[in-house]
C-alpha cells in the first residue's frame, strides 16, 4: 500500500501566522492583571496559502530571501511546529536537520552524541550500533570522537550532526542552510552523499543560499518569497529569475 | 494505540533519557545519587521524632508505620513536582527536532518509579530488620503500584503540558503538595480522622493508594479493593485525559518555549 504512494510530501493551502507579542504574561499574576488590557499581539503572517507537491525521490532547493519563510516551512514539515490552516501530509521516515547541535548534549562525548541523537531519529540501539563506525568515518572525527562535543568547533558540530542525520535511512531529509559551516572539502563530501542518497531514491528538501549548489544538485527549486510561492520549476529557470531580482 | 506504537520505535530515546534522568538529576553532587535515599530517610527521622517521641501519637510501631506510606509519598511528589516542570525543562530540544513529545513526561514518570522500587529495597531491609516481616499480601504490591503509575502519567501529562502556558504553575504545585500532604493519611492513620472528614480524604487519590500500601506492607491485610478497583478506575480516566489535554496543548509547545 505504502509503495504506491507517490508523494513524499503534501503541502495543502498551508497558513502559518506568528505572533509578536512585547510583552508576554507568562504567570498567572500576569494574566490576571492584565486581563482587561489590550495586551494584542501583532501578528506574522509568515506564510500565506502555500501549496506544494515533492514527490518520492526528488531533490528540492527552497531559496528566498531572509525572512522569506524558507526555514518555517521546513520546521513546518518535520512537525515541530503546526499550521494554523491547512494541511501538511509526508509519507516515509523523515530526518531533520534545522539547527546546529539539534539533540545534543555539550557534556557527553561525541559518540554518547551519537546514539542520543540516533536515537532521536527513532533508531533502536541495535541499529544504531551498526551505523556507528559508517557515521564516525564519513564525520571524519576519528580523533577527537571520544572527547566532549562542547569542545569540538562548529565545524565539527556540523560535521558530527549531519553524518548521523545522513546515516539514519530516513525516506526524506530536510536540510537547513547549516552545510555553510563546513569547510569545502567536507561541503564537497556532503553533495556527493546527498547525490547518492539521491540516487537510491531519497527525497531531498534543502535550503540554501548558494545558487551554485541548487544549479549542480537539485532538480527543482521553490522560490518563497514574503510567504509565497513566487516560483517553482526547474533548477535553472528559477534560480535564472532569482539571480535578476536578489543576485 | 499510536502512543504505544510510537513509544516501541522510540524505546531506545525513551531509556536512554530515563537512564539521564537518574543519572543527571543529582549531577555534580558529592554523594550523588545517594541524594535519592538520604532525603526521605531523613525526613522519616525527623517526623518520627517529631510525631511519636514530641506529639506522642499512640500507633505501636510508628517508625514502620510512617516509613511504609512515606516512601509512595515521596514518589509521588517527587514525580508531580518533576514532572510539572520537565516539558519547559526540555524546551531548547523541543524547538529543534521532533520526537513523540510523550516521551518526555514518561521517562520522568518511569525513572522514579525506579528510584523507588530501590527505596523499596531499602525498605524491605527495615522491614526484616524491625522484625515487621512479609505476608502474602505482599504480591498485590504490583498492582498498587501500577495504578500509582498510571496516575501519575495522567498527572504529569496534564501539568507538563499546562505549566508551558502558565509558568507559576510550579509554585502553586509546591504549596497544593504540602497541603496534600496532611490531607493524606500519612503521618496518622485513616481511624482517626474525624467521620465528618473521612469523605474530603477520600477525594484525594493518593488516600486509597496509601491506604494499600500500608495494609500490604505494615498491617499486612488485604486491601479496601472496593476503594483500589475505584482507584484503578479513576487513574485510567486521568490517564486518558491527560493524553488529550497533552495531545492539544503539544502542537504550540515550540511557540510557547
Amino acid at each position: 500500500m505504502e509503495k504506491t504512494v507517490k508523494e513524499a510530501i503534501i503541502v495543502k493551502n498551508v497558513y502559518k501566522d506568528f505572533k509578536l507579542f512585547y510583552d508576554k504574561a507568562n504567570t498567572l499574576k500576569e494574566k490576571i492583571l492584565f486581563f482587561k488590557k489590550s495586551n494584542k499581539p501583532d501578528v506574522l503572517h509568515i506564510l500565506k496559502d502555500i501549496d506544494l507537491v515533492i514527490n518520492k525521490g526528488e531533490t528540492v532547493a527552497l531559496i528566498g530571501v531572509n525572512g522569506s519563510g524558507k526555514s518555517t516551512l521546513l520546521k513546518l514539515m518535520t512537525k515541530i511546529i503546526y499550521p494554523n490552516k491547512g494541511k501538511i501530509i509526508t509519507n516515509g521516515k523523515l530526518t531533520s536537520l534545522l539547527e546546529l547541535g539539534a539533540g545534543f548534549h555539550p557534556d557527553f562525548s561525541g559518540r554518547e552524541n551519537i546514539y542520543f541523537n540516533a536515537s532521536i531519529f527513532g533508531l533502536t540501539r541495535k541499529e544504531i550500533d551498526a551505523r556507528v563506525p559508517e557515521i564516525i568515518k564519513f564525520s571524519e572525527l576519528e580523533e577527537f570522537i571520544d572527547n566532549p562535543v562542547r569542545t569540538y568547533s562548529s565545524g565539527m558540530y556540523m560535521r558530527l550532526a549531519f553524518s548521523v542525520a545522513i546515516n539514519v535511512d530516513a525516506d526524506i531529509l530536510l536540510i537547513d542552510e547549516i552545510l555553510a559551516v563546513g569547510d569545502q572539502h567536507f561541503q564537497d563530501r556532503c553533495y556527493e552523499k546527498m547525490a547518492e542518497l539521491k540516487t537510491s531514491g531519497k527525497t531531498i528538501v534543502l535550503v540554501t543560499h548558494s545558487m551554485d549548489a541548487v544549479n549542480k544538485f537539485c532538480d527543482r527549486a521553490i522560490w518563497l518569497y514574503e510567504g509565497r510561492v513566487k516560483m517553482d520549476g526547474p533548477s535553472a529557470e528559477v534560480t535564472k529569475e532569482y539571480l535578476k531580482i536578489c543576485g | 494505540m499510536k502512543l504505544f506504537k510510537d513509544l516501541y520505535q522510540y524505546r531506545e530515546l525513551l531509556k536512554t533519557n530515563i537512564q539521564k534522568e537518574i543519572r543527571g538529576k543529582y549531577k555534580g553532587a558529592w554523594l550523588g545519587v545517594v541524594w535519592s535515599y538520604l532525603n526521605p530517610l531523613l525526613m522519616l527521622v525527623v517526623y518520627s521524632v517529631v510525631f511519636s517521641k514530641i506529639m506522642k501519637i499512640q500507633i505501636p510501631n510508628y517508625t514502620m508505620f510512617l516509613f511504609t506510606a512515606l516512601i509512595p509519598w515521596t514518589f509521588f511528589t517527587q514525580t508531580v513536582s518533576q514532572g510539572a516542570f520537565s516539558v519547559v525543562a526540555n524546551g531548547s530540544i523541543l524547538k529543534k527536532v521532533y520526537f513523540p513529545r510523550e516521551i518526555i513526561p514518561i521517562s520522568i514518570v518511569t525513572s522514579n518509579v525506579i528510584t523507588f522500587l530501590i527505596s523499596c529495597i531499602i525498605m524491605l531491609f527495615f522491614i526484616f530488620v524491625t522484625g515487621l516481616g512479609v505476608s502474602w499480601y505482599i504480591l498485590l504490591f504490583p498492582v498498587v503500584l501500577i495504578s500509582q503509575y498510571v496516575l501519575l502519567l495522567g498527572i504529569t501529562f496534564i501539568l507538563s503540558s499546562v505549566t508551558v502556558y502558565i509558568r507559576d504553575l510550579e509554585h502553586i504545585i509546591t504549596v497544593l503538595l504540602m497541603v496534600m500532604f496532611y490531607g493524606t493519611p500519612i503521618v496518622y492513620s485513616m481511624d482517626m480522622v474525624p467521620a465528618s472528614m473521612k469523605a474530603i480524604l477520600l477525594l484525594n487519590p493518593m488516600t486509597p493508594i496509601i491506604n494499600s500500601y500500608r495494609d500490604i506492607l505494615f498491617y499486612k491485610q488485604m486491601p479496601n479493593l472496593k476503594d483500589l478497583a475505584l482507584i484503578i478506575i479513576v487513574a485510567i480516566v486521568l490517564f486518558n485525559i491527560g493524553l488529550v489535554i497533552f495531545r492539544k496543548l503539544e502542537r504550540n509547545f515550540a511557540e510557547e518555549l
